[in-house]
């Protein structure tokens, strides 16, 4: 391993990168968000104005935990399983991408980027047309002799498709596609060949050099893959909307009716640091499983086998 | 009772813009709540404009600021200027007529901040929903109306005069009206429909939607279920609301919308909604299978109307466009081209005149007939508390 610089230089350095980031975040992020707090325990003086009074009026939260506590569920489960179905696509194309790319890793790189290209407000919509009732994802259905299977295993509703939670999973997996599949593809690059090689050499095949090199170091990459696309997905707003039914909503739909068409700004700001507070339990989750990585890794250094 | 759909193939009004599905709601929500909130941040900073006018070039001058519904008047045509453009011409006041309430119940959290504060907005004139125009004058955030400046005000018909939402008129002119019912496409029912109980038939599972638009969703189903809604009570409504929260449940009905419902009923996603009469008028032009059905319980009238928010500073300007839109035959063109019900008396008269128009003049759902207009009922006002119940219990059907 090469020398690291001396660890307080390195440690002033890292601030004075970060400075200008973390400036950014307390402006406009922190301070906001911490006003959030006593907005979230006061009660409107009236129904219309806008002035509020703290109280520790602690009933916004049960409140809204007790009608939208299912739909904040619903949400983490809607993004979860977009994202188990995002990385199954995203994985085997980030592989392929960077081992079998060549020349062309930069145009496919673009290919998958270009989608995000169009806002994702007009691809819902898009996607309406394509999963509607006389559409032709459910007319390959049907043609397939598929619908019955699919009303079987809970996918299709009625033999509908459009307005289910299937359609929602769907539009959110194809939003956050993107954002699993560069940081994959970024943490696969890091990979070097040569690794394969040595591995190649040892008579490792196609599987082991898999499951000895590239997995185990594609790992960092995957948590923030995960992570990337899982909270951004809980709080997604378009996809409820127009894929999703009236027993499909998420958490941000409700959140945007509290404040403007309820015009609770208390409640709305208490059900958006429960999810804030979700978001960072997810988070912290995540960063205990790369911290225990990490650990493991530094020490399958040290242990020759 | 079913209204026939206007002939197939029959096209507006010269001055109006050839088919075209949709005028009145289609961004109104853009369907939706969703694009409303995302639009809203620049379009806040566009209400903005306050006291000296900075960024607001034309504030010295004769100038009139109008914010409304997208597509609710007659465009300009490449052969023929629409009512904006020739009003600008006619009388030389710089008209801004901006399209941007996209979400009638989140354009009030767009103009609250301003008004809640006692300062002006930049608007002379809003074109509201008739219930919201009644807040804003129970919250005293509007001026009453030049109406002495406005002699052609007295054009206006009298099934809109003393309304429930401005009693004495003072406040409020109508810009159109409609009626909410309940709108079908034969095809996919497969008979005709009879009343609100239709919508709830097992056999259309799924392939029902109803409006966000709390009134008229719950006022149609309070007169199926026998209750007044002039005086709606809270009591009274917990049957419909509960008949509204299963068939949510039971996935009867598949979404609750804004105007974006048209676009599921053209493409066969729904097959029966709560829908408002102008846009099945207009889309029954494309699609001869759609039914507009004013159900015998009773279907919902409504009113887009006119205010002057708190503080408006060009009131004359703004008598003169009202003056100008409730003249007989300027009103004739903009009914042509919306193909709501007008406001202003003489319409159908000028519609029946001239060949091109004359079948809009015999549409019952712009110019309803006496039993028609018999079932007719207004959403009758509702107390700040008792809204934030109604709208509680409403959001927990359509968002949980």
């Amino acid at each position: 391993m090469l020398p690291s610089p001396r660890p307080e230089r390195r440690l002033r350095w890292a601030w004075i990168l970060l400075a200008p980031g973390l400036l950014w975040l307390t402006l406009l992020y922190l301070l906001p968000l911490l006003g959030l707090v006593p907005l979230s325990l006061s009660e409107p003086l009236s129904r219309f104005g806008l002035d509020t009074r703290f109280s520790w009026h602690l009933t916004n939260y049960t409140d809204v935990l007790g009608t939208y506590g299912p739909v904040l569920l619903r949400s983490f489960a809607f993004a979860g399983l977009s994202t188990a179905l995002g990385l199954l696509l995203a994985y085997p194309l980030a592989c392929a991408i960077r081992f079998r790319g060549g020349r062309w890793q930069p145009l496919l790189i673009g290919l998958v980027v270009l989608p995000s290209l169009t806002s994702y407000l007009v691809r819902a919509i898009g996607w309406t047309s394509l999963l509607g009732d006389s559409g032709p994802v459910l007319g390959l259905v049907a043609a397939l002799g598929l619908t019955d299977l699919g009303n079987g295993l809970g996918l299709l509703r009625d033999g509908r498709l459009l307005n289910t939670p299937t359609a929602v999973v769907l539009g959110l997996t194809s939003t956050q596609l993107p954002f699993l599949v560069l940081p994959l593809v970024v943490a696969l690059q890091r990979i070097e060949r040569r690794l394969l090689e040595a591995a190649a050499d040892l008579h490792a095949g196609p599987w082991r050099r898999f499951r000895l090199v590239v997995w185990p170091l594609s790992r960092p990459g995957l948590a923030s893959a995960l992570l990337l696309s899982l909270i951004p997905a809980a709080g997604d707003v378009v996809n409820p909307l127009f894929l999703g039914g009236p027993n499909d909503r998420m958490i941000a739909n409700a959140i945007e009716n509290l404040l403007l068409v309820q015009l609770q700004a208390p409640r709305a700001a208490a059900l958006t640091l429960v999810l804030m507070a979700l978001t960072l339990v997810v988070m912290a989750l995540s960063g205990v499983a790369v911290w225990l990585q990490l650990r493991q890794g530094s020490s399958d250094h040290l242990v020759l086998p | 009772m079913t209204l026939p759909p206007p002939a197939p193939g029959q096209h507006p009004a010269s001055g109006a813009r050839p088919t075209s599905r949709s005028r009145r709601r289609f961004l109104r929500q853009l369907g939706l709540a969703a694009a409303g909130s995302l639009l809203a941040p620049p379009l806040l900073q566009a209400c903005r404009g306050q006291g000296g006018g900075a960024g607001d070039p034309a504030s010295g001058g004769s100038e009139l600021v109008i914010s409304t519904f997208p597509l609710y008047i007659d465009p300009d045509e490449p052969d023929a200027p629409g009512s904006v453009a020739r009003f600008r011409a006619d009388t030389g006041i710089q008209l801004r007529y901006l399209e941007d309430i996209n979400d009638t119940r989140q354009f009030f959290a767009r103009i609250q901040p301003e008004l809640a504060s006692g300062r002006s907005l930049s608007q002379d004139l809003l074109v509201l929903t008739s219930w919201q125009a009644a807040r804003l004058i129970g919250l005293g955030w509007v001026d009453p109306l030049p109406l002495a400046e406005v002699p052609n005000a007295a054009n206006l018909i009298p099934a809109l005069r003393n309304p429930s939402w401005d009693p004495k008129g003072h406040y409020t002119l109508p810009w159109q009206s409609g009626i909410a019912g309940i709108a079908y496409n034969i095809k996919a029912t497969g008979r005709e429909l009879t009343g609100v109980d239709d919508l709830f038939d097992p056999a259309l599972k799924g392939r029902v939607s109803a409006l966000l638009e709390m009134r008229d969703t719950m006022g149609l189903l309070m007169l199926a279920d026998g209750q007044d809604i002039s005086a709606p009570s809270w009591d009274a409504a917990q049957p419909s609301f509960d008949r509204l929260e299963r068939a949510r449940r039971d996935g009867q009905i598949r979404r609750f919308t804004g105007n974006d419902y048209q676009n599921d009923l053209l493409a066969g996603n729904l097959a029966a909604c709560i829908g408002w009469s102008g846009d099945v008028a207009q889309l029954a032009q494309e699609e001869p299978d759609l039914r507009f059905l004013v159900p015998e319980s009773g279907g919902l009238l409504w009113a887009d109307v006119m205010v002057m928010p708190k503080g408006a500073r060009h009131p004359q300007a703004a008598a003169r466009w009202m003056n100008w839109v409730y003249e007989p035959v300027e009103a004739a063109r903009i009914a042509a081209a919306v193909q709501y019900i007008s406001p202003v008396q003489g319409v159908q008269a000028i519609l029946a005149k001239d060949p091109a128009t004359a079948e809009l003049a015999s549409n019952p759902l712009m110019f309803p007939d006496a039993a028609t207009e018999q079932r007719l009922r207004v959403f009758g006002p509702l107390s700040g508390s008792e809204e934030a119940r109604w709208e509680e219990r409403f959001a927990a059907i359509t968002e949980a």
